[in-house]
Formats: structure tokens, C-alpha cells, sequence
């Protein structure tokens, strides 16, 4: 399934309303201007998207995972390589992790922030459908891509799709670039596209 | 944790549903809550507090009942200043979230069950979530998990690898570089900034005078120096009682001493003697003028680093003493070379005059002793007649030492020309060197004469051969018993020797550089040696005693057992000088009664 370009446009636009209520969290949080950028937004059969991630992102990676509900409900990633978690734990709190290793702390902060992050984007498809998402408290997973997908996706048993967001932190002159991954079933799909056609439509007029 | 349920109950929350089911699992939340190793606080949707168990109560000192229905941020305000409050009206709104310590340290101001550890505040990481009833948010839901002992240790463990690089990256650097007393002040700058000194010294002794002299300071005036040596603490360091000093709570020192300490702002100071090799080298210091402790971690480390220090301080010095050892004795060996040179050169000019002013002698000589024996001859054979008889005796013996003196001169020039002539070494052949000699000699000595054929070559320079062979079997026919016919043997033997070193080199006294040099004739180690030709004349004649067999050959030497018989005594020594100039060697075997083996040494041709 491939998006058109105006659904394209209007799923980036959502999405960067949502990231720049969590730029603003993650800036008041650190005392640090940060800012977020969508590069990317792409949606594919969720059977391809391991071949597609695997291509960015390589060996283990810090998944932040939260499961989101109400009457559109799926998974939401938030995937960082190895490297990434830690420029963006330590550009975060000031700390050089020199051992390169995600110690407990950083484990959090990524949780946090992927938090933050799965949050915002979720409660701007939230505000648009007009109704409450729930979510649950997130949880993070340090593995390969396989691995981490492999425990989403048992859960679901409906045709699924993927919209994978391409992520770019800027702070303190540097990127951390990751991957927002949200499992959407079919039903869901169709209907987040449906009110963001009509959230559109609002907006023009 | 999953979808929060309001049925999550403590005393205070509403009645559990009355399913069976449902009574269990409200049973099982409900035990989890209470004694769980976490903060459990549920909050109504106005945040008014409604679950607080058992953990709020130990850490927050505040029961349930006084707590219960108190709105969460009127209990701690901190939460709307620490703009934590959006976190809990999210969730009012479905939102989950996460607080992490190292972004906010904790969620609610509680002591820190490790007060003396990196926060005063007990470190939290914090999970807010809404509570559900029949899929509508009821309120909300705050897990509070105590970290302060992870983050402690986490932090121990980081600190420690800091140290550990530390420790190693001075080592490293101390290893690596030549002049340790020059990388003092770059190692030590960086070591008190990473360990969190203001100050550092290092005073070292000089070697000679035993003096303590500041080597580098940093973080207070230089001219501080002085002062600071007569603090009683450095004095002990450097006395060398004690190696390591710990100076707490320097400002509450009323003590005079240290009032150079006080004057800088210092409070707490740790110094280490620099002792390697049992030699008390210097001292180190760091002081902290933000800190009145100093851990015994942080001392431990230093001493380490110190002890580094001293060892690298000794091995410079060892390094430098070996290095003047080796120039002194390098200055030594030139001095002595030039000194040897000199003297050669000197011994050489003595020696080149001696034997200008001997052969000048020996040739001016010459002509006035022929003259005496020509006059002499004269009277004898035309005025005999005439002479009174005592007269003619006189003139007799006036012309046999003519005859003498003549001889002498002859033989002083020979033995002279020899010393002076260039000579080239060439293979030769010795029996016709023993041929030309005894073809010049009666057919008695000639009949007298035996050669031991075949003679083996050898390399030589013809003429010194010949006059030596000569002069040896002149010596031959002449000293035999009187009336006793001469009977001499010649023959020639290879021989071997170990090493030159090891032959019989009687003399070792040349006025000239021997062209036949030691160093080449001795072979390399591993490679076979040149053989040796031994050339010995044998005579049955009256023999030598031991004692005299080094003497003869030294010039006007003779023998004991000459007298009575004619001889300057320097045909010896011509002999001796010849072999020299051709680097060989020579002697002789012989005892009284027994006759005389003379030998000569030359390389095979």
C-alpha cells in the first residue's frame, strides 16, 4: 500500500504538530533548544517492514514500546541504534557515558524520551479522530531489529500495517537520527486516513 | 504495568466488584500495592490522594489517614514548580509517562535512604499513568521506584573507571618519556583537575646539596613556597617519617604552621613522599580549597600516582648518572688514546735519533779504526825491524783492537741498517739462502754444514733471512769446545700455535712499525690460522745456560760461556731484530755441555 502525495503531506504535517509539543517537552526538560524533523513518512505491509528497517538500522537496538488504544489501537516503537541511544542520552544530560554502555539511567532517559515522543505523535492522531486514545506505560527493549519486532507483532492477528516515521533530533549541533514505527491494523489504518482526509478538508476550508 | 484498574484498592479505595474473579485479582493488586518495593500513590481525578501504601508511608513520614483526600501537589508543591503537573493532567487524559532520574532526578522530595551518597534527595524513577473504571479515566496512578543505591553504584563504578584511566594515563606517561621532571607540571594540572584539587606542588631534592627545591606548582602563588616548607606536614614528608600525610580541616588549624595553608584558601591537603630505592627524592602535594575531607580513596589513588612518580624520577636520574659515567669514561679512553699517540710518537723520534746517532757513530767510527789497523799493519810489516821489541808488541795489540773496534762498527751499522730498511715479505726458499751463506765459508765449515731436506717455504724478506741464518751458524762454528770440529744441522718444521697471543714473542720492542702488523697476522676467530715454518740450527757446540737464553739476544749481551771466544755481541741481536722486522718470532733451546738448538718463526709461503 503506498500513501498518495496529499496523504503524505497531511500525515507529515500531523505528525509534526505532534513532535513539536514533544521538541518543546524535551526542550524544557534539558534546558537545551531541541528540535524535531520528519524527513520521511512512509507506509508499507507489515511483513515488509523488517527487511526495510534492517537496512537502516543494523545490529542491536534501544526500542522504546508503548501500546496504544481506543478506537484506533496498535503498537508504537520508537527504534534507536546502539550509537544514537547514547549520543542522545548523553547530548540529554550533559553526561559522557564512557564506557558505552546503556547503563540504567540511560535506559530510562530513552524511555522517557521515546515516551515523550510516542506520546505526542499518538495524541495528535488522538486530538485529530476527536477521541481518547489510552496508552500504556512504556517499556524498552535492548535487541536486534528481528527480535524486537518478532514481540510486537505475534499480538496482532488482522492484516497490519506499518507507518514508519524517519526521526531527527537536532541539539548542541548534533543529529540522532531513529525510527518511529506505529503497527496500525487495517481497520485503524483506513479510519486514521479517513479523518485525516477530513481534518484536511477542515483546514483548506 | 498494563491498564491500571480503579478497582486497585487500599482501605480507602471504593469497594471491590463482587465477582469471584474480580475479588481475587482486586486481592492480588492489592497485596502487590501494599508490600511492594515501590511508591504506590493513587490520586482521584482532582489528584486528591487516595491509595498510599506502605512504602509512601515509610519514606514520606506521613501516614495514609493524614494524607488521604490531600490534593498531591498541596502535599508537594515542588511538583507544579518542577513543571511536573502536565504529566499527571496528561494522564487524566489516557496519557502513560515515564520520568527518568537522570533527567529529574526524583518525582517527590524524600530523603535519600544514603545521605552521605550523591543526593541528598532519594533518586526516583517515576511511571504516571491513568486509572481506568469501565474504560473511562477515573484518576491517576504514580509508581515511584527508589534508585538512589543503582545510581550510587553506577556512579562509584564510573568514577572508579575515571580513576583507573587516570592512574593509567599517568603511568603511560610517565613510562613513555625521557625526562619525567619535565612532564610534571602537564600530568599533575590534569590528575588535581580530574580529582578535583585546587592545588598541587611538588618540591624535589637536589641531589648534591640535599636541598628541597619547588619543582611545580599550580593553583596558588609561586612565592607561597617557602612558607608551605615550614609546615610541619611537609617537614615530616620530607623528613622522610612518614609517606603519606592527610591534613583535614586545615582552617580549624589555630596553629601557627599552617598558616601558610590558610593564607591560600587551602582546607584540606594530602602529600606523599617520593621514596624509590630507599632514597627520599622529593615530595607531592595536592590540597583542595573547596573540600575539608579528603577520601582515603582518593589518597590511596595519589599514592599510587606518586609512587609512579618517584620511580620514574629514579630512572631519570640513574639515566642521566649513567649517561656522565659513560661521557666521563668515553673523555677518559680519547685522553688516554691521545696520551698513548703522543708518546708513540715521541718514543718513535727518540728512537729514529738513537739509531741516526748509533749508525752515524758506527759509519764515522769506521774510517779511523781502519786507519789505526792500516797505520798498524804498516809499522808491523815495514818497520819491525827498527821497532824496540815491546815496541812491535804494542803496535800488535794496537791492531787487534783496531781489528775489534772494526768489527764492532761493522756489525753496529748492519744491526743499524736493518732497524732502517724497508723491507717487503716474499715467499722464500731456504735452501738456497743456506747455499749463498756457506759458499762463502771454508770447506771445513762448509763440510760441516747439514741440511734436513726438504725445507719448507717461507714468507720472508730474503736478506734479513740470510743474515740472521748467518749470523746463526757463525755462532755454530764458533763456539765449540777449542779444537772441537763444528757440526751444524739445519732443518725446518711446521708448527702450530693456539693464537699469536699465545707464541713466544721474545721481543716486543720495535723502532719501526713491523710491516707484518698483529692484526694481520691473527686470523679471524672460526677461520684456520696461517701455519708457521720453525727454522732451527742446531750445533753440538758448548751450549748456553738457561738463564742467559733471553740476554743473548740483546745487543753487546754474550753469553757466560763466550769468553775466550771473539764476538761483538751483537750478532744476536741482529738476529732478533731481523725476525721482528719480519714479524716472526725466535729462541733458543740449549743447556751447557749439550749444544744449542737456535730456532726462527716465519708464516708459510
Amino acid at each position: 500500500m503506498e500513501l498518495t502525495a496529499t496523504q503524505q503531506d497531511a500525515l507529515t504535517e500531523l505528525i509534526n504538530i505532534g513532535y513539536a509539543r514533544a521538541a518543546a517537552a524535551l526542550s524544557d526538560l534539558t534546558g537545551h533548544r531541541i528540535s524535531l524533523e520528519v524527513p520521511e513518512v512512509a507506509i508499507h505491509v507489515i511483513s515488509e517492514i523488517k527487511t526495510r528497517l534492517l537496512r537502516v538500522i543494523k545490529d542491536e537496538v534501544a526500542s522504546v514500546n508503548q501500546v496504544f488504544s481506543g478506537p484506533i489501537n496498535g503498537n508504537a516503537i520508537l527504534l534507536l541504534d546502539r550509537e544514537a541511544a547514547l549520543l542522545l542520552n548523553n547530548l540529554l544530560t550533559d553526561r559522557d557515558q564512557a564506557q558505552g554502555k546503556l547503563d540504567g539511567a540511560a535506559r530510562e532517559v530513552i524511555t522517557e524520551v521515546g515516551n515523550i515522543l510516542l506520546n505526542a505523535c499518538l495524541g495528535a492522531f488522538g486530538n485529530l479522530l476527536k477521541v481518547q486514545v489510552t496508552f500504556t506505560v512504556p517499556y524498552l527493549q535492548v535487541d536486534n531489529v528481528d527480535k524486537v519486532l518478532r514481540s510486537i507483532t505475534v499480538q496482532g492477528s488482522e492484516l497490519e500495517y506499518a507507518l514508519i516515521i524517519h526521526t531527527r533530533f537536532h541539539m548542541r549541533a548534533s543529529n540522532v537520527s531513529g525510527y518511529l514505527v506505529i503497527i496500525l491494523g487495517v481497520t485503524s489504518l483506513k479510519t486514521l486516513l479517513e479523518e485525516l482526509r477530513k481534518w484536511e478538508e477542515r483546514e483548506l476550508r | 504495568m498494563g491498564r491500571a484498574r480503579a478497582s486497585l484498592t487500599t482501605e480507602n479505595m471504593p469497594k471491590p466488584p463482587s465477582n469471584c474473579e474480580a475479588t481475587r485479582e482486586t486481592a492480588l493488586l492489592s497485596w502487590i500495592q501494599q508490600f511492594a518495593p515501590y511508591g504506590v500513590v493513587t490520586l482521584d481525578e482532582s489528584f486528591r490522594v487516595q491509595g498510599w501504601n506502605d512504602w509512601m508511608e515509610i519514606h514520606s513520614g506521613m501516614r495514609r489517614q493524614e494524607v488521604a483526600g490531600i490534593n498531591l501537589f498541596t502535599l508537594f508543591p515542588d511538583i507544579h514548580q518542577r513543571n511536573l503537573a502536565g504529566n499527571f493532567e496528561r494522564a487524566l487524559k489516557g496519557e502513560a509517562s515515564v520520568l527518568s532520574t537522570a533527567l529529574h532526578r526524583y518525582l517527590l522530595p524524600f530523603r535519600s535512604p544514603f545521605p552521605e551518597g550523591v543526593s541528598a534527595h532519594m533518586l526516583q524513577t517515576a511511571r504516571i499513568a491513568p486509572l481506568f473504571s469501565e474504560e473511562k479515566v477515573c484518576g491517576v496512578i504514580v509508581v515511584i521506584e527508589d534508585v538512589t543505591q543503582r545510581e550510587s553504584q553506577a556512579e562509584a563504578l564510573e568514577r572508579q573507571h575515571r580513576r583507573d584511566q587516570l592512574v593509567s594515563w599517568a603511568l603511560a606517561h610517565l613510562l613513555k618519556t625521557e625526562q619525567p621532571r619535565k612532564a610534571i607540571r602537564q600530568l599533575f594540572f590534569k590528575i588535581a583537575e580530574q580529582l578535583d584539587f585546587d592545588t598541587f606542588f611538588v618540591y624535589l631534592r637536589d641531589v648534591e646539596t640535599g636541598q628541597l627545591n619547588l619543582e611545580a606548582v599550580g593553583g596558588v602563588p609561586v612565592e607561597s613556597d617557602k612558607e608551605f616548607l615550614a609546615c610541619p606536614f611537609l617537614n615530616q614528608l620530607s623528613g622522610g617519617s612518614s609517606d603519606v600525610f592527610v591534613l583535614n580541616s586545615v582552617q580549624q588549624l589555630q596553629t601557627p604552621e599552617y598558616e601558610a595553608f590558610n593564607k591560600v584558601g587551602i582546607r584540606a591537603a594530602v602529600g606523599f613522599s617520593l621514596v624509590a630505592n630507599e632514597r627520599n627524592l622529593g615530595l607531592l602535594c595536592f590540597a583542595s580549597c573547596s573540600r575539608d575531607t579528603i577520601a582515603t580513596e582518593e589518597s590511596d589513588l595519589l599514592a599510587t600516582i606518586a609512587q609512579f612518580l618517584a620511580t620514574a624520577l629514579d630512572r631519570e636520574s640513574a639515566n642521566g648518572q649513567l649517561h656522565k659515567a659513560k661521557e666521563a669514561l668515553s673523555e677518559h679512553a680519547r685522553l688516554l688514546e691521545q696520551k698513548v699517540q703522543e708518546r708513540t710518537a715521541r718514543l718513535r723520534d727518540t728512537i729514529s735519533e738513537l739509531e741516526t746517532f748509533s749508525y752515524t757513530i758506527a759509519h764515522d767510527l769506521r774510517a779511523p779504526a781502519r786507519g789505526i789497523s792500516g797505520f798498524c799493519e804498516v809499522l808491523l810489516e815495514d818497520f819491525r825491524e827498527t821497532l824496540p821489541r815491546e815496541a812491535g808488541l804494542m803496535v800488535e795489540k794496537i791492531a787487534r783492537a783496531g781489528g775489534r773496534m772494526e768489527s764492532l762498527t761493522r756489525d753496529l751499522l748492519a744491526f743499524s741498517k736493518i732497524s732502517r730498511q724497508e723491507i717487503v715479505l716474499a715467499p722464500t726458499q731456504i735452501e738456497p739462502v743456506i747455499e749463498e751463506i756457506s759458499a762463502l765459508r771454508v770447506p771445513a765449515i762448509r763440510q760441516a754444514i747439514r741440511v734436513r731436506a726438504p725445507m719448507c717455504p717461507v714468507r720472508a724478506h730474503r736478506g734479513l733471512l740470510q743474515h740472521a741464518l748467518s749470523n746463526l751458524i757463525d755462532n755454530a762454528v764458533k763456539f765449540v769446545e777449542p779444537g772441537a770440529p763444528p757440526k751444524i744441522t739445519i732443518g725446518t718444521e711446521p708448527v702450530s700455535h693456539g693464537s699469536p697471543g699465545n707464541r713466544s714473542r721474545s721481543l716486543t720492542f720495535s723502532s719501526h712499525t713491523p710491516l707484518v702488523s698483529e692484526a694481520s697476522t691473527s686470523a679471524p676467530a672460526g677461520e684456520e690460522l696461517p701455519g708457521y715454518i720453525r727454522i732451527w740450527v742446531r750445533d753440538e757446540g758448548i751450549g748456553i745456560p738457561r738463564e742467559a737464553h733471553q740476554k743473548i739476544f740483546g745487543i753487546f749481551e754474550r753469553g757466560i760461556t763466550s769468553d775466550g771466544y771473539e764476538g761483538t755481541g751483537i750478532g744476536l741481536a741482529i738476529v732478533a731484530r731481523a725476525m721482528q722486522r719480519m714479524g716472526g718470532t725466535y729462541g733458543v733451546e740449549s743447556e751447557p755441555g749439550k749444544g744449542s738448538q737456535f730456532w726462527l718463526e716465519l708464516p708459510a709461503a
